[in-house]
């Protein structure tokens, strides 16, 4: 008995020691909120500061001699650094969730407030991409080679939104954490949400059967892609990082990158073919929405939504070479 | 024109200090950010270790009864006292940051939903009582658009797609609620994971002659369904304000789509409503099954649905009629 109540002395200490810690915390908690209201507050003054100093330059600047110009110059450039500045510090800051987070999440906060966190966060999405891509990739196998049903087709396209759609997800709580995904890279999920949807709703029929071995033979072409992607983009980015080239925050993405050019140059045969894919199936949607026998509009829309992933991903891509190439002419233009 | 840039050059130079004021700031931010990490940390730590000791110290003094009456009396009271210690666990719990559950690992990652403090949790509960009343608004006029004026499939897959983005961003949103102190239990929660699977299966049901049949009867369903969840919403809201400011529920209490303890307080004009609903469940169900008995029957959808309405029957049904039984039970001794 004396045992018990020795060890319950030892739990009783113990467990004052935990309520002081925890009210410190809660004080601490409190502090802390308030300096997050006050850099936040800051630093929105300060856009609108610099925004309306923008205004001025670009007034004087009209009317200014060379000294002043270079001033000017010099100005701008430095509001662009702190605008940046501004981005990064941000990063850390609790903030409202943009249109899409709030409409599914609501107003929980998503900001990671710690590095490692962040980081952490990243290579798990990285880790949910290959996984599920492996996963699909074998789905999309299965559902060619071995089971010839709708149901299981049903099942595939399910994932497929599924999976896109949290990969929207995940990647505004990424941006609101300091990513820099970008235009196109980001759009083209809410994009290929879409097709996978109305590829849901496409009923059993003659059309379907015609379209249905090229999908899932450009799906597994797609996954394997998507893997040879994230393997070979995560070592340089590995590479890169160590050099301190890259952010910490970069992530692998389902395209060709300016960083891309030391030592992924492989890839970007795959990646045009693959594009061309998208081409192909577009067209033979686009014929197939010609023919008499077709009174499915899912036929029409995908077709539309097959181009428009097309130009994305390919203009996209050739404006990334065309830059490399710009740059090198630049080059041989100096040595000369 | 120097002088206009002179002004420019102050302005600039007092947005400079500002700004240098800004990076002090944050920087004891981010410190005060790795000090709050660390308590937190330290926090749960202690919490988890000292729960396993409790609950250890507990079993092994559950069978001991004492060889006197003083020692009854301390053994009596240091049970009582770890059944404190563990509920201030929970609390404490409530404001630290943990690991998310499977399934909000599997959408959002690790990402914290902590909401730190009261007024956020409760913000965020409000958010989620519009955001139900809001698209329950909406699909309510959608399926009266597809009812009474337009026939399309395409409307319907529209209407079909919103349900099923609904029903998940729902689970969603309730896992939040969930992980941040909210008691909602069993059948409530599950229904919707249901009501999703149902809206999907809907969502690849081909337009046939089956469809056809089936159509009008689920869109006057979807109609009166979504109604009867208005009303609940609009009236549950302003009970559950009632009580809480008598202090007779908690703040994380939900609006719920059932039937529940507190409601009969006022609400209980409901309930025919409620039995109406569920009961029309029952009779999709039966139509649905009598349609799979006919000899055209060729789509694995109808029975799919039938059962699933016939699930939401009975979970509807049985959940409400427990409560209605509980009450009954509790009144019979006033009676005596």
């Amino acid at each position: 008995m004396s045992k018990f109540q020795a060890e319950w002395q030892e739990m009783e200490e113990e467990y004052q020691q935990l309520q002081e810690t925890h009210k410190l915390y809660r004080q601490k908690l409190e502090e802390l909120t308030s300096l997050q209201t006050t850099c936040s507050s800051v630093i929105n003054k300060q856009r609108k500061s610099l925004k309306d100093l923008r205004h001025s330059l670009s007034r004087s600047g009209k009317t200014c001699d060379e000294n002043d110009l270079k001033l000017i110059t010099d100005i701008r450039s430095q509001i662009k650094e702190k605008e940046n500045v501004f981005f990064d510090m941000e990063a850390y800051l609790p903030k409202r969730n943009g249109l899409y987070l709030n409409l599914v999440l609501g107003n929980v906060n998503v900001t990671l407030l710690s590095n490692q966190a962040k980081f952490a966060y990243k290579d798990e999405y990285e880790k949910f991409k290959l996984y599920m891509t492996i996963i699909l990739m074998f789905g999309a196998i299965t559902c060619l080679f071995f089971l010839n049903y709708r149901v299981t087709d049903e099942i595939f396209n399910f994932l497929l939104v599924w999976y896109y759609c949290t990969l929207t997800i995940r990647e505004s709580i990424l941006m609101s954490n300091g990513s820099r995904i970008k235009g196109w890279w980001v759009s083209h999920h809410y994009v290929s949400t879409f097709l996978s949807g109305v590829m849901l709703t496409w009923p059993e029929g003659p059309m379907y059967q015609r379209f249905r071995s090229q999908f899932l033979a450009f799906s597994i072409y797609q996954s394997f892609l998507q893997f040879l992607q994230y393997y070979y983009q995560s070592g340089c980015l590995y590479r890169l990082r160590a050099l301190g080239e890259r952010s910490q925050l970069d992530l692998t993405v389902e395209g060709f990158q300016s960083w891309m050019w030391r030592g992924l140059t492989f890839l970007l045969p795959f990646l045009f073919f693959g594009h061309f894919w998208q081409l192909y199936n577009s067209v033979s949607l686009f014929r197939l929405a010609g023919r008499d026998d077709c009174k499915e509009w899912q036929v029409f829309m995908l077709a539309l939504t097959f181009l428009v992933l097309f130009l994305g991903n390919f203009l996209t891509t050739v404006k990334v070479v065309h830059q490399k190439f710009q740059k090198n002419k630049e080059k041989m233009q100096k040595k000369d | 024109m120097s002088q206009s840039l002179t002004s420019l050059q102050d302005e600039w130079e007092s947005v400079d200090a500002e700004y240098k004021q800004l990076q002090e700031r944050h920087t004891m931010y981010l410190h005060k950010l790795e000090e709050i990490s660390k308590l937190q940390n330290s926090c749960s730590a202690s919490i988890t270790s000292q729960r396993r000791r409790l609950k250890e110290m507990h079993s092994s003094l559950v069978d001991k009864t004492g060889t006197s009456d003083r020692e009854a009396e301390a053994l009596d009271e240091i049970k009582s006292k770890i059944k404190v210690h563990l509920n201030t666990f929970s609390e404490m719990e409530a404001y630290l940051p943990k690991k998310n559950g499977l399934y909000l690992s599997l959408v959002l990652g690790n990402v914290n939903v902590t909401l730190l403090n009261k007024q956020s949790k409760f913000a965020y509960k409000d958010e989620y009582e519009k955001f139900k009343l809001c698209t329950m608004a909406v699909l309510l006029l959608i399926s009266f658009i597809c009812y009474f004026f337009v026939a399309y499939r395409f409307l319907d897959a529209i209407l079909n797609f919103l349900l099923l983005w609904y029903y998940c961003t729902l689970t969603v949103r309730e896992s939040i609620l969930i992980s941040n102190g909210s008691r909602i239990k069993g059948w409530w929660v599950f229904h919707h994971y249901i009501s999703a699977f149902l809206s999907g299966v809907i969502l690849t049901w081909p337009d046939g002659d089956f469809y056809k049949m089936f159509r009008n009867q689920f869109l006057a369903y979807s109609f009166y369904q979504s109604f009867v969840q208005c009303l609940q919403c609009y009236y549950q809201s302003g009970c559950l304000y009632r009580l809480r400011a008598l202090g007779e529920r908690h703040n994380m209490d939900l609006t719920v789509e059932g039937f529940q303890s507190w409601m009969w307080k006022g609400l209980t004009f409901l309930l025919p409503f409620l039995f109406f609903g569920h009961f029309w469940q029952l009779y999709n169900s039966l139509c649905l099954f009598r349609m799979a008995q006919l000899p055209e029957y060729k789509e694995w959808q109808v029975l799919m649905c039938g059962l699933c309405f016939f699930i939401l029957f009975l979970g509807n049904f049985f959940t409400t009629l427990a409560v209605f039984l509980r009450k009954l039970v509790s009144q019979k001794p006033k009676s005596l």
